[in-house]
């Protein structure tokens, strides 16, 4: 079911010589145009973009859409409040006002997701293309490693690092990086395997071309797509690894607010004051499937053929 | 296919001994001992018998070597949480709960995937269509505790149905079981549509229908059948993956599964438990793989393993 509109035009090759005028000739348009058209075309991605967006902008003006911040114990008198018009969310079990604690969780985990992210690409995209330019022996190898990846459980190995780094920010990071580049590395592997063989890169080979300018002038600009996409799933991932750890008491420490770490404390007053349990899983199950649908709604744009 | 496998298992052997001596460094690289005099206030003497008993006192190496001559001859060792019995002993009687629920989810969430899938392929764009996508989309994407709690404030706190967590009467059961059965519900609801579609637009579809077979018979005998590889073998995998028990559930749901008492190893730093736990999962893992691959070429002949078959 391809929507004709939306699919780019065949290359000038296809289009009859004797039809070619000033009128009738297609108009050359950027890829990232065609991309767009069927991003926009998608209503579903558009709309969780657009859910993403704003919970992205609610996280960087936190300051300015909460009153109080997230450790000012400022309604100790109505402690466990449910929520009201004045305290949207209610107020937590220390007496701080629960809708700030949740935007202020926002941007704790959209950091580490984005930041996390960044760190995915900058080891696969290299690893990535090296293994799909050079093939035989470093293919191999970071195969295997790879497959070390594949075969530990997850989620276990990062409590172990976790323990080992000691939580906060910085190792959530590094530990969400370590996991997510494989993903990253998979795709740009293919693209560059699927592109070593193209006459453009023989043309660049005969010509006395080393090896590290074609992977970076040639191979890895034309990686652009499967980059982007890896980028944008490597952050939800990581987002839920910090919910995760930090659900388990080895991420993010108090008094810095996570989403995480609130459904672990939510558990304990659900029965009673079950605000303290819903609202930090409904922000992490909605900003999570935002970016999930936002980043599969961008992979179909960018490159149809990668749709799984 | 022989040298295949030699060559997987030879891979398999050389992964479990990379995981396992990174493994025995990280571990014993995190600050801190079992010991400790936080957990146990013991005198020097003591300390310093105890640390000789289980061999904690010797380098490293040592202690790596020792440990995998012992994983040759399935011994694990001892877990410190609770001498009286053998790391395997403990490891057989955590992963009943974990088995019981983690089991149950896959069976039953399996053939409810691979039924809404189904009803998806064959009303393609209807109310089903939509409802699988969308429950395949929150299985995947969902952390399973955002699941879990979702579960439990609706079916304990609100509806006060089911009780909200512990082990031991089936009642209980109930809703880890259904937390469980969320990602294969949804791996086999997107497995089972997309190799349907896949197989409904093949030409011997068409050959089928036009030689005047019943509906059923095409869909049932002959495009269900060519289908199922690739359901054949996520499933292995996928078993072994919620079998062995998830920390999150586990943590949730207070089941004293395999995942809590990973949980509990870590924070008591139980090297023998920890250690086995992990590689037990991670041996799991590999043969799994290894079987569904072995299993995908014994089904579809036209796969070559090894890549050395025609293209």
């Amino acid at each position: 079911m391809i929507n004709l509109d939306t699919v780019a035009p065949l290359g000038a090759s296809q289009v009859s010589p004797l039809l070619v005028s000033a009128e009738n000739l297609p108009i050359a348009r950027n890829p990232l145009y065609y991309a767009w058209r069927r991003f926009l075309a998608n209503r579903g991605a558009v709309f969780s973009g657009s859910v993403l967006a704003l919970i992205l902008l609610m996280a960087v003006f936190a300051p300015l859409i909460t009153s109080t911040s997230y450790e000012e114990q400022k309604f100790l008198t109505e402690n466990l409040a449910f929520p009201s018009s004045e305290h949207w969310f209610g107020v937590d079990d220390l007496g701080r006002d629960f809708y700030t604690r949740i935007i202020y969780g926002g941007r704790i985990s959209l950091s580490i997701g984005f930041v996390a992210a960044a760190f995915s690409v900058i080891i696969g995209l290299p690893l990535g293309a090296l293994a799909g330019y050079y093939g035989g022996v470093v293919d191999w190898v970071i195969m295997r490693i790879i497959e070390i990846f594949s075969v530990v459980p997850p989620l276990m190995a990062a409590l172990l690092l976790a323990a080992l780094a000691g939580g906060g920010f910085v190792s959530i990071v590094v530990i969400a990086a370590l996991f997510g580049w494989v993903q990253v590395c998979l795709l740009v592997r293919g693209q560059v395997m699927a592109f070593r063989n193209k006459e453009f890169i023989r043309a660049a080979q005969a010509l006395g071309a080393s090896p590290q300018f074609i992977i970076f002038r040639h191979l890895v600009p034309n990686s652009i797509s499967p980059v982007i996409v890896g980028f944008v799933q490597a952050i939800p991932l990581a987002m839920m690894l910090e919910a995760g750890l930090s659900f388990l008491g080895v991420g993010i420490a108090p008094p810095l607010p996570s989403w995480g770490q609130m459904i672990n404390l939510g558990i304990n007053f659900m029965f009673f004051y079950w605000h303290l349990a819903l609202f930090p899983t409904l922000a992490l199950a909605i900003t999570v499937l935002s970016t999930t649908l936002f980043g599969d709604g961008l992979r179909d744009a960018l490159d149809p053929t990668l749709k799984g | 296919m022989f040298g295949y496998v030699i060559r997987r298992l030879l891979s398999i052997c050389l992964t479990f001994f990379i995981v396992s001596m990174l493994l025995f460094v990280m571990m014993h690289a995190i600050p801190g001992g079992p010991f400790d005099a936080t957990d146990m206030p013991l005198n020097e003497a003591a300390k310093a018998k105890i640390l000789e008993k289980y061999g904690l006192d010797q380098p490293l190496y040592v202690q790596y070597l020792k440990y995998m001559w012992g994983v040759l001859h399935f011994d694990f060792g001892i877990p410190y949480q609770s001498p009286g019995e053998t790391v395997l002993e403990l490891l057989g009687r955590a992963w009943i709960p974990s088995l019981v629920l983690g089991g149950a989810g896959v069976l039953i969430g399996a053939p409810l995937g691979i039924a809404l899938g189904l009803m998806a392929a064959l009303r393609r764009n209807s109310w089903i269509d939509y409802l699988t996508s969308a429950i395949a989309t929150i299985g995947f994407t969902i952390p399973v505790f955002v699941t879990s709690m979702l579960l439990i404030l609706v079916f304990a706190v609100w509806l006060n149905w089911l009780p909200a967590s512990g082990w031991g009467e089936p009642r209980k059961w109930i809703l880890p079981i259904a937390a469980y059965s969320a990602i294969p519900m949804a791996t086999y609801a997107r497995y089972t549509r997309s190799a349907m579609l896949d197989t409904l637009n093949k030409p011997f579809v068409n050959v089928l229908r036009a030689k005047g077979l019943p509906e059923h018979k095409v869909i049932f005998q002959h495009v269900l059948r060519n289908s199922a590889i690739p359901m054949v073998t996520v499933f292995l995998p996928m078993f072994i993956g919620t079998a062995t028990g998830s920390i999150f559930v586990e943590a949730m749901f207070r089941v004293p599964g395999l995942g809590a008492y990973f949980v509990s190893s870590i924070v008591t730093r139980d090297y023998p438990l920890e250690m086995a736990l992990i590689l037990m999962i991670t041996v799991m893992f590999c043969f799994a793989y290894f079987l569904a691959d072995v299993a995908y070429a014994l089904l579809n002949p036209r796969i070559r393993l090894g890549g050395k078959g025609p293209k």
